[in-house]
């Protein structure tokens, strides 16, 4: 018992300086061992006191005996003031950090790139992941829709009579509302403009929690069909257009040819999707029932309301409806998180950046660290030197803490300033982020990613210090010349350092080649359509001025005429949505097909009014049949439809020619409406080629009746030229034959496909990018370690030279070596690549996440890119003249 | 000063002494008031030394019954001056306090 006790107190005792410890150890644990004994007579409680009291001793009194001999390293040294050695210490930083220029300058190079790339990264991450929504309460806000799985549909829209029975009818909703977004003409004397806006119910604003900055928000009364004419204007087209005149409210604009009057003013970047500079009621009549499911909702709870009541109060909301007319409830109301909603299309990427740029920080920390470990070793001597001219420990410590602490705060610097630069860059190429995505620097990753760098450098920074403690200065200046390869700890750190880049770097590479790889396998994929030499510009037709689908179906007619008239135009056509544009669902069956029974799946069919000249334009390529004419079908009569392969399948799956067969609108059987297939065209990848693509079909405009119209068509040109020649002219086209309409969405095909890829080209481009820093980090460390070993060992390598070794047998000593740390760092890094990379798989698309040529490919530059890092140093070391080396004193 | 110099001081005054010598020596001095831990004891012998005011013997002392292991300290002359400033001081302070009580006393 006694001897437990006397263990746990020369425990505690380690608390003490060592040199008390050292002195009256033996005599502290005595006295305390004695005093227990004498208090264990007296009882359990007496010896407690005494353990008690003991404790206390040593957490009183051992920290002041540390401070004692920090502040007072000996008697005979003067003590310096704290700021002029500070002062003296940054001097002597600076100096020693001049004295190797190209080391200080990697130093901080590699840790600012490390730094730049975590702040510019963590700033999206944040945004995406963790930032709240810049709305008061924003955690009560959900995503309202609706989804219908037999339709194929995770998010149909919300029917507009739907809501109106949420609305009516829940109880743990505060308010919810919708929206829908939509474009404007907007003009003015000085000209048209096509600009994006929302129509939302009226209590959007309520909400979402805003208020106007000015005026007021909509009524109930004024959200009706063939309401007043009001609009609330964004904070940008007030700044840009008003000079953010205070008196706008009141004012008029029109807004497709019909005057709108302003009532109030949006506060900057509160709208949920997408830019919006207007925002109209969406003025619908909710007791009319329909099929059309387009509005995106947004609901704000009840203070404490889950998301499991939030969506059992909607199913009994929407209850009567299924009763009446969904018994089999195809559509039901769908609640998640606001957040969910937007990011989803982020989140891969926010994840794989975020772990590739970490991973980044941590091969650069162990880069800067084998490089302060390899500097430490290099300054022994001069340790040893200041050790014996007196220099205290402490006194080295706070030296060597200094030049780290350049060496940080500069690499930090440095890094936060240019990544804060960098921020933009990252969604430089990704489509229209939210509004409320505010991509600005998150201070908790940079403190974290600055953090890391002041750690590393500063762990490694005392390397020299603790290395001139072990061996004393006698030992250090002696020693310092002529050791063959530094101590065996210090080597075996280096090695694990290197081993750690190399494993990391794998890691790192194989996922940006996996990731390259998938977008390169992307771009081959077939788009259904020929995407170059293809201009496209949209147009949309105000209600005021083209009122009917005559008068609109007349003034596409001549637009597309004027368009195929311009020099260089081989075709034309126009189209109500391109590949990646809108989307417009129905739902069809073969004719003389059986029923379907209820709760059976149905898929929509994307479907599209386009003239004949669209698919010639588009070089869609047809399978069977023929395209229809530019005078065939009648809206009463003859009703030809192109349908794509997928449809096709889908309404004869027996495989047979469809061609000259009937289907109809599902449900309705009217001869009116029965369309006949006269052609079969390939699958054009509308929703992107990362999508599959469902059915779809195209009908001439010429069948269009008045319940069909539609005031807004892309038109497209091919050009065996430059498309983008055209724009100017088709433009002219449509300027000629209406002055006040804009034309906007201008692109070529090809610019539109490189769009929808743009989210995976960034992520495959940007971890390609870390991949890069990462193996030149890696491949840096072991041509650092391997000059290191070879200069430490040139007198060795000398003496064996001297007793016969041959150059070869030298460079193989050194290249050995090289592949050892580089083979170990692959059998880490390899597996460790396979599980990143099945995390990745959702990013993929086609490329197994064991694609064996992209592990073949890492696996290559890394040991070819290694071996020439070795072979450097090993030639150093084979061109070793053994007379000169040992002759050499030092 | 404080308190476990003067009591340490004062206790080498008498005789020297090793370690758990002064502390038994000390807690008998002050009636058990002041008792000196281990690490508190050994700090401030350390303390003196440094400030000259004790010096440590470079043997034990003929009589010494503990086999030579214990290092023994002896009070040298700046000790004994320090000590005897101390206890000056003490007592002016004692003067002082008494004195201005008494006054207070009187006037109440």
């Amino acid at each position: 018992m006694t001897s437990v006790a006397r263990v746990a107190y020369r425990t505690l005792l380690r608390l003490a300086p060592r040199d008390l410890r050292a002195k009256h150890g033996p005599e502290m644990e005595a006295l305390f061992v004695a005093d227990l004994a004498a208090a264990r007579a007296l009882g359990r409680r007496a010896a407690l006191g005494v353990c008690l009291a003991a404790v206390a001793d040593v957490a009183r009194r051992a920290p002041y005996e540390h401070w004692r001999r920090r502040g007072r390293p000996s008697a005979h040294v003067r003590h310096e003031p704290l700021l002029t050695s500070f002062a003296a210490d940054l001097r002597y930083a600076a100096r020693s950090l001049r004295r190797q220029p190209g080391a200080a300058a990697l130093i901080v190079g590699t840790l600012a790139l490390a730094v730049a790339a975590n702040v510019a990264v963590f700033a999206m991450v944040d945004a995406v992941f963790f930032r709240a929504l810049p709305y008061p309460n924003a955690a009560r806000l959900v995503d309202l829709n609706e989804q219908a799985p037999t339709w194929g549909l995770d998010f149909t829209g919300i029917n507009y009579a739907d809501f109106v029975a949420w609305r009516r009818t829940a109880r743990t909703f505060e308010a919810m509302a919708l929206w829908d977004d939509a474009g404007f003409n907007l003009a003015d004397d000085h000209g048209s403009e096509r600009v994006s806006g929302q129509h939302v119910t009226f209590d959007m604003v309520r909400t979402l929690g805003i208020a106007p900055i000015l005026g007021r928000s909509f009524t109930q009364a004024e959200d009706v069909p063939n309401g007043p004419n009001v609009v609330m204007i964004g904070y940008g087209l007030w700044q840009n257009r008003f000079g953010g005149a205070r008196d706008v409210v009141g004012k008029t604009i029109r807004i497709g040819s019909a005057p709108y009057t302003i009532i109030g003013v949006l506060p900057a970047n509160v709208t949920l999707d997408g830019p919006a500079t207007l925002w109209l009621p969406v003025d619908e009549n909710p007791n009319q029932e329909g099929e059309s499911y387009s509005y995106e909702g947004v609901g704000r709870l009840k203070p404490g309301v889950t998301l499991a009541q939030a969506r059992a109060d909607l199913a009994v909301a929407q209850a009567p409806i299924w009763q009446r007319s969904d018994t089999s409830h195809t559509v039901s109301p769908r609640v998640m998180p606001l957040r969910d909603r937007f990011v989803a299309d982020y989140r891969p990427m926010g994840a794989a950046l975020g772990a590739g740029v970490v991973l980044v920080l941590l091969i650069a920390c162990a880069n800067v660290a084998g490089a302060m470990l390899a500097r430490s070793v290099a300054r022994r001597r001069e340790m040893g030197i200041r050790v014996a001219l007196g220099a205290s420990h402490s006194r080295l410590m706070r030296q060597l803490l200094t030049e780290s602490l350049v060496l940080a705060v500069a690499g930090g610097v440095i890094g936060t300033v240019v990544g804060r630069m960098g921020i933009g860059l990252l969604t430089a190429g990704v489509e229209s982020p939210p509004p409320w995505l505010h991509l600005t620097m998150d201070t908790r990753a940079v403190a974290f990613s600055l953090l890391i760098v002041l750690v590393t450098t500063v762990l490694f920074g005392l390397a020299p210090s603790m290395s001139a403690r072990r061996m004393g200065a006698a030992g250090a200046t002696m020693e310092g010349g002529s050791r063959t390869a530094g101590s065996v700890p210090e080597r075996r750190m280096l090695d694990g350092l290197v081993v750690a880049e190399v494993a990391l770097a794998a890691v790192l590479l194989s996922c940006g080649g996996l990731l390259v790889r998938a977008y390169l396998t992307l771009r081959d994929v077939d788009p259904g359509f020929r995407p170059d030499g293809v201009a496209s510009v949209r147009v949309s037709l105000p209600m005021a001025t083209y009122p009917t689908w005559v008068t609109q179906g007349r003034f596409f007619e001549a637009v597309v005429a004027g368009v195929a008239a311009i020099p260089g135009v081989t075709d034309a056509g126009a189209v109500t949505c391109p590949p990646f544009g809108c989307h417009e669902g129905m739902f069809y069956a073969a004719e003389g097909a059986a029923p379907k029974r209820p709760g059976a799946s149905d898929q929509v069919v994307l479907t599209r009014r386009a003239t004949p000249g669209y698919f010639a334009a588009m070089g869609i390529t047809l399978m069977h049949g023929r395209y229809y004419s530019a005078h065939e079908g009648s809206p009463t009569g003859f009703h030809p439809a192109v349908i794509n392969a997928t449809l096709a399948a889908q309404l004869w799956p027996d495989g047979s020619n469809p061609v000259g067969k009937r289907f109809v609108f599902r449900g309705d059987t009217t001869a009116r409406d029965r369309m006949t297939v006269v052609g079969v065209v390939k699958d054009v990848r509308h929703y992107g080629l990362t999508r599959p693509m469902i059915g779809g079909l195209y009908l001439p405009l010429t069948t269009m009746d008045s319940t069909g119209s539609r005031a807004q068509f892309t038109i497209v040109a091919h050009t065996a030229g430059r498309p983008e020649a055209l724009f100017a002219s088709m433009r002219a086209v449509v300027r000629g034959l209406d002055p006040e309409l804009p034309v906007f969405a201008v692109q070529t095909m090809r610019t539109a496909l490189d769009h929808s890829l743009a989210a995976r080209r960034a992520i495959a481009l940007w971890l390609a990018a870390f991949a890069g820093i990462a193996l030149c980090l890696a491949i840096g460390g072991i041509y650092a370690v391997l000059s290191y070993v070879v200069g430490r060992r040139r007198r060795e390598i000398g003496i064996r030279m001297a007793l016969g070794a041959r150059s070869p047998q030298v460079l193989g000593l050194v290249v050995r070596q090289g592949s050892v740390l580089m083979a170990i760092g692959l059998v880490i890094g390899l597996p460790a690549a396979l599980v990143a990379a099945r995390l990745l798989s959702s990013q993929l698309g086609g490329v197994s996440a064991r694609d064996p040529l992209t592990y073949a490919g890492v696996v290559i530059v890394l040991c070819g890119t290694g071996a020439i890092a070795a072979w450097i140093p090993a030639r150093r070391a084979a061109r070793v003249d053994p007379t000169i080396v040992l002759s050499d004193a030092t | 000063m404080r308190r476990h110099w003067f009591f340490i001081l004062l206790s080498l005054s008498a005789a020297d002494r090793h370690g758990s010598g002064i502390m038994r020596d000390v807690l008998d001095l002050t009636n058990g008031e002041v008792k000196l831990w281990p690490v508190t004891l050994y700090g401030s012998l350390d303390e003196l030394r440094e400030q000259g005011w004790i010096r440590e013997l470079a043997r034990p002392p003929a009589d010494a019954d503990d086999n030579g292991r214990k290092r023994w300290f002896r009070i040298t002359a700046a000790g004994r001056r320090a000590v005897a400033a101390e206890l000056a001081r003490l007592q002016s302070a004692v003067r002082v306090a008494a004195a201005r009580l008494a006054h207070g006393a009187g006037e109440a």
